[in-house]
Formats: C-alpha cells, structure tokens, sequence
C-alpha cells in the first residue's frame, strides 16, 4: 500500500529538514520513499512544501492527492486541504485563522482555495476547513504547538525563538506515531542528522517525541519489512555531483543560479576524494570554482579540458543562454566539456524554483554553427548517476561537448536507493583517444581520420593550436574552401561514434508490453512507471518509451520501439511536446496524442492515470494537465 | 601554401605595433627557454587574437573567444598549474566586452600573464573606438567625436588587486621582452599595458605622438612589506594618471606578498601543486577508481 503524506510551511521553518529527517526515519523501516520539493523563489516566508510517497516498493513519483497532511501553520491548511484524503494534522491555535488573513498566500491562490470553500457552502476560516474535510470523512487532529513548545522551554531554560524553530519536529513526530512505527527510529533520525550540535539535537529530538506523544492513536498498521540491502537517500543535486565525481571530474565552474548550485556547493564540500590507486596520488583535489558570472563558468571549464582535466559546469536556463557562444567554441575546437543544465520553468526568468522540460530543444540547438554534441536526459535519480558518467565519458569519446539534462523536479526530490544498483557493471571510464605524441611537434590536433575523430594531445605535452576561426589540420586559421568542406564535415560526422559502447537501455528505455506507448523524456518517466501498475490494476495496459539519449538520437531504436502501435502518447513537461517534435523530426513518425502540462509543476501520477484512462476510454487527443500547488 | 605547423603567414597592417608585442613575447619566451611543455599562449579576438598563430618557436596557442582569454586561461591554469600562462588581448577585448573578468582576474590573483594590446580603437572592425580611447577623440574611422570616458588600464588593474602592474610601448622591445620576463616569473596576476600605434585607423595617437611624451618610470613600485601596500598602490595610480603631456612606461605596482589562487586553492587540497587535475589518474582498466564510499555512507539510510 503507498501512503502519500504531505508536510508544508514557510521557507526557513525547516519543512526541508524536517521532511528528510522523516524520510531518513521511514528508510530504517525497510520501506521505500520518493519525496518531491516544491518552493517559492524566496529565502524566507513564501510556502513551500515536501510531499512523499511511502511505500513497500521503490516508487518514483507523487499524487496531487494525499493521505496525511502534516501542518503546523495556516497556510499550509489552506493551500492544500482539497488533497487530503484521510487526516489532516494542525495547529489547534490557528482555528479563528482566515485565508485572506495570511499575508504570504498569493491572492490568486487564496481565491482559487476560497471559492472551493464558498461554493460548498463553508467560510473561509480554518475551523470552516476543519468542518469541510470532516464532512468529506477526513479527520483533522489538532496539536497543542504552543503548549509543546511551552513545554520544551521549561525544560531547557532555552530561548523561544530557537525553540519554536522545533515546530517542524513536532509535526514530523506526530505523523510518524500515526502511521504505527517504532518511536526510536524518528529519535534516531533526529539525532543523528543533529548530531554535531548536542543542544539543537536535544531539543529537536525532544520536540519529535513531543510530537509522538500528541497522536497516541495508531491511525495506521505499518510493520517493519526486513532490509536486505543497504539503501542510500539521495536528491538529485547530490546524485549528479557523486556520478561526476565517480565518473573522473576534476574541475567544476559555476556561477550561482537555482537549482544548479547545490551540486557545486556538494562538490566543493566534499574536493578531497579518496582514490583506489597504488600510486602515491592515492588522494586527489577537484577545483571548484566560482566565477564571476556564467561566460567565465563555461570557458574556464573548456580551458581546463585542454590540460586533460575531466571538466565541466552546472547551470540553468538562464546561465546556459549565456554559455551559448563557448559551447560553440567548444564545438569548433573537439574539446571535451560537460555542462550538467538544470531545466526549470522559462523562458527567461520564469519560474526559478519549479520544473519544466521547455528547453530540450534549446540543448540540441545551443551554440550557433553545425557540430557534434552529446544530449543525455535523464529520468531519475539512478539514472542522474549513471548519466553523468556516460556523459563525460562521450565528451571525450566525440571530443565535443555533452550536456546533461536535469530537470529541478528531479534536483529537488529524493529517493531511497539501493546502494549496490549505482555501481553497475556496465559503467565504465573512456577517454577516447587521448595520445601524448612521439614527435610533439609535428602534431595535428584536428587530423582528418576516417571516423572524424583525431588523436587528441593535451597541452603541455605536444606544439598544437586551437581557434574558433576556421582552422586546418593543426589548428592555423584557414578559410580554405576544400579544407572547410573536409573539417566541417569530420566535426559533425564524428558524432556517431559517440554512443557506440553505450546499452539499447542507456539510450531508449521501454518498460511495459502494450499497443498504447507512452512516449516521454525525462522525469514524467516516474509518474510513467508508478502508473503502469495502477492503470493495470484498472484493466489498463500501457507500455513507456523513454528517450534517454536525444544527441545522437537512437532513431532506428526509437522506431523498433513505437513500431506498429495503435497509440503513441506524448508525455511532456512542456507546451509544445518538444521531444516529439524531434521524434517526428528523426524518425518521419508523428504521436497520435499528447499529456502536456506547463504549469511548472511535475506530472503526478494520479493525474497521469486519469489523462491515460481519458486518452484511452474516450479517445481525447490531447490532454492538458494542471495539477499542483 | 603547404599546410604546416609554423607561424602562419602574418596578415597585420604594414607598421602595426602588434609586430613590436611579437617580438617581445618571441624574445622573452626564447630566452626563458619557455615551450609548449611548460608554456601556453592564450588570446582573444581581433588583430592581437591571432598573435599565438604568428609566434616562431615551439609554443602552443589557444585562440579564444571575445573578452574570454582571461576565462579560458583561468582554467588552464588551475586545471595545470604548471604551465605559465600568457594571455594577448586588444583593449577592446579586455575592457569592453571582457571587463568583468578582467577584474575577477585581479581578485583570484592567479599567476597569469595578461598583454593588452592597447591602440585605443577596434581595428579589425574598421576602427570604433575602445574605452582606452579619451572623450573628444576623434580618430579617423570616427563619425562623431568619442563621447565616453576613457578607462585608465593601470590605475582599475592597481584597484582590482593585480600585483604586477606595467605599461609598456609596443615599439620598445627591450622593455616589453624586460617586462615579460619579470611578468611571467612574478607570482601572481600580472597586466602589461602595450601602448601600441594603429596605423590604419588611429591617426592620432601615432608613433611620433607617443615618441613626444613617453618617459621612464622611477623610483621603486614594490611592496617589500604590508605596511607599504597603500603607498605604493597610490603612487602607481598617481602614476597612472600622468598621461597625454608625459606618458610613463615601466613597472607601476608590484606586490609578492598576496597569496596567488593556486597557493590558495592549496589550503584545501595540500598537495595541489605535484598533483593536480589535468594529470590525475580517474581509471584502471576502463573502471573509475574514486572512491565514493564515504559520500554514500553519509546518506546511507539503511
């Protein structure tokens, strides 16, 4: 049985912390989490929210609907009464509290959340709310925060403000009671993700059990499931900065921009690394760089590949517009760069802190100029891993850039991993075709050779040239017509070679037997996955097709995949279905519907299910999906 | 012409000062017995973009972007401290579209050597003027007088931290291979400023007018103890504003006791200098060798 909970507050009140320590709490039960973030571009004050699925299997994707609504402030009521199916926890102080009293809600929401009210007859406070869910059978518990937190001030002769911070524990306390687990592990959890600071601990700790000890009651019957394997809880930000670590990088660029730094900031913190060599270099440093703005961020990390370095960047949409001229001087010049794009909501500005897939095409189409580029996608955490390596490893391949495509949904949600499944057999370093040549100063760095694809030296070890002028063999600028044809066509027919070593599976991934496919990119595959099982369960049966690879495009898999099927679907994250404009555009076949959504928002997976069943049952063509807060 | 891996042909105007940098950056090079094994030449875009293509000698040059040398020369750099790094750029390159940088450069004082070739127009565009150029000029390409201030190169370089500051005059080669040298053996962030006549498309400030009022700097622009930072750094910027009746050319500014970026980055990573990235060992027999145990057993959940 999945178990969806919900836990909300305003961004600095530790809705995040406290939403992992639970996650980490529930792990230890042998039970599986996949745990989704979402949040204002603010530092504090703006609602923000963590919404998980708890279950016996690994799962990869939410519900806009949820079992247990975790509150300790008002507008966590108000944004998401409407999605609770069974109870809601909150704070009994908060019941004279109206909606249009709450000064961070924005008022769009708060009329949309009040008309609900009004229009089922109810007003707009939150005991109003109270009585709403209790008239649709979802019982509301109240706490006592003020009362705790009283409480806990008495006890450690501590100051108010650092103990109402510990609300969040409280909340994650009660919840974790409700569901019938043994208290230690929440305590456990607590501790140790406190355990330096023996003060916050204690009171963090004493403020869960606290929370425990307010819902006696066991609304559920949870038992432990005995854990075979040793599991890790990872988000997005942290997974691609282990896979680029483990894949080899040794220089990292950046300038700070939502939802990209976190990787940065992980790699920085940790640029010591321990390596399994018997040569004295047995511990090696990664730069970590901070530039001053996204133009040095790319071509500090080109200059750096150059030397032999594994180099790359992290950036979003609006860093990656920036980045644009020295991908195509990377292009231009076979150097092997990395750039990890964070894709959130745009164009522009957009939506900082959410999620989106418009800008797929922006990928395969950055840098002015025809040239061999590598665009990986990934669609989850495991995938995040083993997609960081792939990718360095067809930069240096194809000599060329490689982006790798998160998207912040994915960046900002987690999962509980099994640990020995990252390090499959299959991954593996190649470095292409990296020479230090016996007469280093006859060397041609761009040499023409039957796969396009030269003997690359490195500086400092042999006389070579690089320009983002038009060049010859050696790298002298050249505007030769017959060695412009040779050159040009040697950059991007080199691109071939890039994915050669890689499995069907790390570039289209099918899952599911069915004349209906879905066909998607990126992370709707977990709402994909998660639905394959409950439209089965509705006599449904549906198949995924999901594009791991977009440059160089897996055509001739793609077609084998989507070959004779009565429903082909698009699944995307984006107006346009951009990845099946490029699946048209590769293999001259065309979706006969579309699930799109652009509202900033994941696809969730109850929605999914009920777009599918809509698409099937009633033969809609395109469905447009607006879940979400 | 048979395609080989000399200087290319040089395709600079007949006069051009550019031709003085070469020699100078020849000449250091040849006598610091500097190579491709242990040197790199960067540059930008424009006329001054092209220098690593026209140099004899045994060196490898990277040819970058527009404003970007210094970025690219970062990464090098920090990715092998080994190399010394010699960046040859146009002031249009380096103060217009490049400033940013240019003072970032200044902050991390990293152990590069930064060349501007600096004729105060942009040549290769047919001659608008550069922010070197001074309010009023009005150089021969130009339809309206220049109605920007000028920049003053020393006095922003002095400010942003760099710790060796110098002007040199493109047709003085002794003094800009002198400067060179001391440049590319001083620890940390080093501008030479090239005063160089355009003779295409800045008939103003020609040869003859800086033969008029360039001077010799005296007097001792090093910092030999902390204490003295301050004074030197506003007698070189007095110095810098000397310009148009007497133009100084010399050494500005020059201080050793900043840590550079590479002897900070070798705070967090001890061994930074033997062993750094470009010539780390990452596999065994195709397989990645780092270790992420210990990242892994940090969020180990169960």
């Amino acid at each position: 049985m999945d178990i969806g909970w919900l836990i909300g507050g305003a961004q600095g009140a530790g809705v995040d912390t406290a939403a992992n320590i639970f996650g980490a709490a529930i792990a230890k039960t042998g039970y599986y989490i996949f745990g989704s973030r979402e949040y204002f571009s603010n530092i504090k004050g703006r609602h923000s929210y963590f919404s998980l699925v708890i279950s016996d299997k690994p799962r990869y994707s939410v519900d806009t609907r949820v079992n247990i609504l975790a509150t300790f402030d008002a507008e966590t009521i108000f944004q998401h009464f409407d999605q609770v199916s069974e109870y809601m926890l909150y704070d009994i102080a908060l019941a004279d509290t109206d909606i249009f009293k709450v000064r961070t809600i924005e008022p769009e929401i708060a009329e949309d959340q009040a008309e609900i009210l009004k229009k089922a007859g109810y007003g707009t406070t939150v005991s109003e709310v109270i009585r709403y869910l209790n008239d649709r059978g979802v019982k509301a518990i109240p706490i006592d925060y003020g009362k705790i937190m009283r409480d806990i001030i008495n006890t450690l002769k501590m100051d108010s403000f650092s103990v109402e911070r510990a609300r969040n524990m409280v909340c994650i306390g009660a919840s974790f009671s409700m569901l019938g687990f043994d208290k230690k592990h929440i305590e456990n959890a607590v501790s140790s993700a406190f355990g330096k600071k023996k003060e916050f601990m204690e009171l963090n700790r004493l403020a869960a059990v606290a929370g425990m000890n307010a819902v006696m009651e066991k609304h559920y019957d949870f038992k432990e499931l005995h854990i075979k394997d040793r599991r890790v809880q990872l988000d997005g930000n942290t997974i691609s900065a282990i896979g680029k670590i483990y894949g080899g990088l040794r220089f990292q660029s950046y300038y700070p921009i939502t939802p990209a730094s976190d990787e940065s900031t992980y790699l920085e913190a940790n640029q010591i690394l321990e390596v399994n060599s018997d040569k004295k270099d047995s511990k090696q440093g990664i730069v970590v760089l901070q530039t001053e703005d996204e133009l040095a961020a790319i071509n500090s990390a080109v200059g750096a590949t150059l030397t032999g370095a594994r180099a790359a960047t992290a950036t979003s949409g609006p860093g990656f517009s920036l980045m644009n001229e020295g991908i195509s001087w990377a292009g231009m010049n076979e150097a092997p760069v990395l750039i990890t794009y964070y894709m959130r909501g745009s164009p522009s500005t957009g939506l900082p802190t959410r999620s989106g897939q418009s800008e797929l095409k922006s990928a395969l189409n950055a840098g002015h100029g025809e040239f061999a580029r590598v665009v990986i996608v990934s669609g989850d955490h495991s995938e995040i891993f083993e997609d960081a390596v792939n990718a360095l490893n067809m930069a240096e391949i194809c000599q060329t850039p490689a982006i790798h495509i998160i998207e912040k949904t994915l960046a900002n949600s987690y999962s509980i991993m099994n640990r020995n499944d990252l390090f499959s057999d299959k991954l593996s370093i190649k470095r292409g075709k990296i020479v230090y040549p016996e007469e280093p100063e006859d060397y041609k760095r761009f040499e023409i050779t039957e796969d396009g694809i030269s003997r690359r030296a490195l500086l400092g070890h042999a006389k070579m040239y690089y320009t983002g002028d038009e060049h010859n063999e050696y790298g002298h600028i050249s505007e030769s017509p017959r060695n412009r044809t040779e050159i040009y066509e040697k950059r991007i027919k080199k691109i071939k070679k890039a994915s050669d070593y890689l499995a069907d599976d790390e570039k289209v991934r099918v899952v599911g037997n069915s004349d209906t496919v879905l066909l998607t990119w990126g992370s709707p595959k977990g709402a994909i996955l998660d639905a394959i099982e409950m439209l089965a369960d509705k006599g449904i049966q549906i198949e995924m097709v999901q594009v791991r690879l977009f440059s160089p495009y897996p055509s001739e898999l793609v077609k084998r995949a989507v070959a004779g099927k009565k429903r082909i679907i698009a699944v995307e994250n984006n107006y346009n279905a951009q990845g099946a404009e490029i699946f048209t555009e590769q293999t001259g076949m065309a979706p006969t519907g579309y699930i799109l959504k652009w509202n900033g928002r994941p696809i969730y997976r109850d929605e999914l299910v009920e777009a599918v069943m809509e698409i099937v049952n009633k033969n809609s063509r395109k469905v447009v999906l607006n879940g979400g807060k | 012409m048979e395609e080989n891996n000399q200087a290319m042909f040089n395709d600079w105007c007949p006069g051009c000062g550019d031709f003085g940098i070469l020699r100078g950056v020849e000449s250091a090079l040849s006598e610091m017995k500097l190579d491709f094994t242990d040197a790199v030449l960067v540059s930008g875009i424009g006329c001054s973009g092209k220098l690593p293509h026209l140099v004899s000698g045994p060196i490898s040059g990277v040819h970058t972007l527009h404003g970007r040398a210094l970025a690219f020369a970062l990464g090098i750099k920090l990715a092998n401290p080994s190399l010394k790094v010699i960046v040859n750029a146009g002031d249009g390159d380096t103060f217009g579209i490049g400033m940013g940088h240019f003072v970032s450069a200044g902050r991390r004082n990293a152990s590069i050597v930064l060349i501007v070739h600096d004729n105060r127009v942009y040549g290769l565009t047919k001659g608008q003027a550069s922010p070197t150029m001074p309010m009023g000029e009005r150089t021969k390409a130009l339809a309206k007088p220049n109605i920007n201030e000028s920049i003053n190169p020393i006095a922003l370089a002095v400010t942003s931290g760099y710790t060796f500051v110098a002007r040199s005059f493109a047709y003085d080669t002794a003094l800009t291979k002198e400067l060179i040298k001391q440049a590319v053996s001083h620890r940390g962030m080093a501008l030479i400023d090239v005063l160089q006549p355009c003779p295409t498309y800045n008939d103003i400030n020609t040869n003859e007018w800086y033969r008029k009022r360039i001077c010799k700097l005296e007097g001792d622009p090093e910092v030999h103890d902390s204490s003295e930072t301050l004074g030197k750094m506003t007698e070189a910027i007095k110095n810098a504003y000397l310009e148009e009746d007497k133009i100084p050319i010399g050494i500005f500014y020059k201080n050793e006791l900043v840590p550079t970026y590479e002897e900070r980055i070798k705070e967090y990573i001890p061994d930074y200098l033997e062993n750094y990235p470009a010539i780390h060992t990452i596999e065994k027999n195709g397989k990645p060798i780092t270790s992420i145990e210990r990242m892994l057993d940090a969020r180990s959940v169960a």
